[in-house]
């Protein structure tokens, strides 16, 4: 029965932030590929026959920082991976990981 | 210069077998990173394979942490601090190298058979589950460790079953989460303008999950040929592993990785869900956000299971796509078919290499777990399936029309 719950315990922290990152970062993503469409317009967005849609510089903004966004996240699974196999522990101070020796 | 006594006879066998079962880990494997890309047509398949085998190749390079307590998950052949237990040293260590031995060998023969149905079934399970085997057979029942004490999770209970249950389905859920957003998201965008956005999305992620199974997986072989080494007293730390065994489980692992199981690929990739460049990034993502996290956490878990759960999740997370649960259900038979079988086929290896004794008793079982492994290498040229023919339409045994492909979820 311990083990259970302790199973169900860490079972719902990494559900938790398996949503944060595992969804979230998909979503985030999803809003640079949709503000992209929209900053390049022409044949990148659905359109009505005729109507060829613009292309908005603002857009290409958006979905640049989105990318960032996504890109530093995989970077910091990678670091992470690198991380722990070479025995150091990551710990958030604040929001901003540190590296320490385990 | 050794000389070649029984005892290192038989330490060559086990060292050999563990390699074996690198492989066989490897090539198991290489679908739970790169289904999705090869299915999506991200990567070529062969682009894929290799690319995984790369990283396969680094992450286990990249993992010193030491792995030498690998078997104290399941059973009770080695003290806390990683030295065989004692009882197991006379003659040379053979009573602890024959359990390696009958567990390994029952690994690889389930693994191999898995492979021949196409199934994603877990190397770690089969792992745990051949040693266990092996240990009730050679130690009785005392020598498993069913299940930790108090609120550690521990035993075949804590670091098995539980975490067997509990990962695919938060895999699922947060891949089914990660795909309606995606697809809510991206309304209004232009359908192969999306793909081409999605497919360098998947890239990045299935790396990841790549580059994760290298530190993992390789690492518990390392361990266990390191055990063995010091129970044949050829080695004698517990804090390092020596750089031959990693360059040797290094390189198993990743070529198993580059051979590719592609049966299982095609399962995975094709058979469960109808994936597209959306789907695909989104169920990598959750697959690399909740292995990293669990790791983070302490929690074990297979990496096969998780990343069934996220195609499965990102088949019910899309509007109009549908998940074949009849394979599925096929998977979920062999998850929970995995642990049982293996410690049954590691059982009888240990005790035909018991009644038959000595190194004589070690080369039979070496003899039958390869004559098991050609038999179901010959068997599966009935029905080839390599990158050639990887993602071709996937038809329902029964059901001779084969499925029509679901259109994109943009119009």
């Amino acid at each position: 029965m311990d083990q259970l719950l302790a199973a169900l315990d860490a079972g719902w922290r990494v559900l938790l932030v398996g949503l944060v990152l595992g969804a979230g970062l998909p979503a985030m993503f999803a809003f640079g590929v949709r503000a992209l469409a929209w900053g390049t317009g022409g044949e990148a967005e659905v359109h009505a026959s005729g109507v060829v849609p613009k292309p908005h510089a603002m857009g290409l903004v958006v979905a640049s920082t989105m990318f960032l966004f996504v890109i530093v996240a995989v970077l910091l699974g990678l670091s992470y991976i690198v991380a722990h196999g070479l025995g150091y522990a990551l710990t958030f101070n604040g929001i901003l990981p540190v590296f320490t020796p385990k | 210069m050794m000389n070649v006594t029984p005892e290192f006879i038989l330490l060559a066998l086990v060292v050999l077998t563990a390699l074996a079962f690198d492989f066989t880990n490897g090539f198991h494997d290489t679908a739970n990173a790169m289904a999705t890309s090869i299915a999506t047509k991200a990567l070529s398949p062969k682009a894929a394979v290799t690319l995984s085998a790369v990283l396969n190749l680094a992450g286990a390079f990249l993992s010193v942490e030491v792995a030498i307590t690998v078997t104290n998950a399941v059973i009770r052949i080695q003290n806390a601090d990683g030295t065989p237990k004692a009882e197991l040293m006379s003659d040379g260590g053979h009573g602890l190298l024959l359990i390696l031995m009958a567990g390994l060998a029952g690994a690889i023969i389930w693994n191999i058979l898995t492979w021949l149905w196409g199934l994603p079934s877990s190397s770690s399970h089969a792992l745990f589950g051949g040693l266990v085997g092996a240990t009730i057979a050679g130690m009785g029942w005392g020598g498993v460790k069913w299940i930790g004490e108090g609120a550690k999770l521990d035993g075949v209970i804590g670091k098995v079953v539980l975490p067997a249950l509990l990962s695919p389905a938060i895999a699922i859920v947060v891949a089914m989460v990660g795909t309606s957003l995606v697809y809510r998201i991206t309304t209004g965008v232009a359908q192969r303008y999306q793909e081409s956005s999605f497919r360098w999305g998947q890239i990045g992620t299935a790396s990841l999950v790549s580059l994760a199974h290298g530190t993992n997986d390789a690492q518990k072989t390392m361990g266990v040929i390191t055990l063995a080494l010091i129970a044949s007293g050829t080695w004698s730390s517990t804090h390092e592993i020596p750089l031959w065994v990693k360059v040797a489980c290094a390189v198993a692992i990743a070529s198993g990785t580059y051979i590719g199981g592609w049966r299982i690929i095609r399962t995975m990739g094709k058979g469960l869900v109808e994936i597209s460049p959306p789907q695909g990034m989104a169920a990598e993502c959750a697959s690399a956000a909740v292995i990293l996290t669990s790791s983070q956490l302490g929690f074990a878990l297979s990496t096969t299971h998780v990343a069934t759960g996220s195609i499965i999740g990102s088949g019910l997370g899309r509007k109009g796509a549908a998940v074949r649960w009849g394979v599925a259900g096929r998977m979920g038979l062999a998850w929970l078919t995995t642990l049982p079988l293996a410690a049954l086929v590691g059982a009888a290896m240990w005790w035909i290499g018991h009644l038959i004794g000595g190194t004589a008793g070690a080369v039979t079982v070496f003899a039958i777990m390869c004559a098991a492994a050609l038999y179901m290498r010959w068997h599966s040229r009935r029905d080839p399936i390599g990158h050639h023919n990887v993602n071709d339409e996937w038809a329902d045994p029964g059901n001779a029309e084969p499925k029509v492909p679901i259109s994109g979820g943009v119009h």
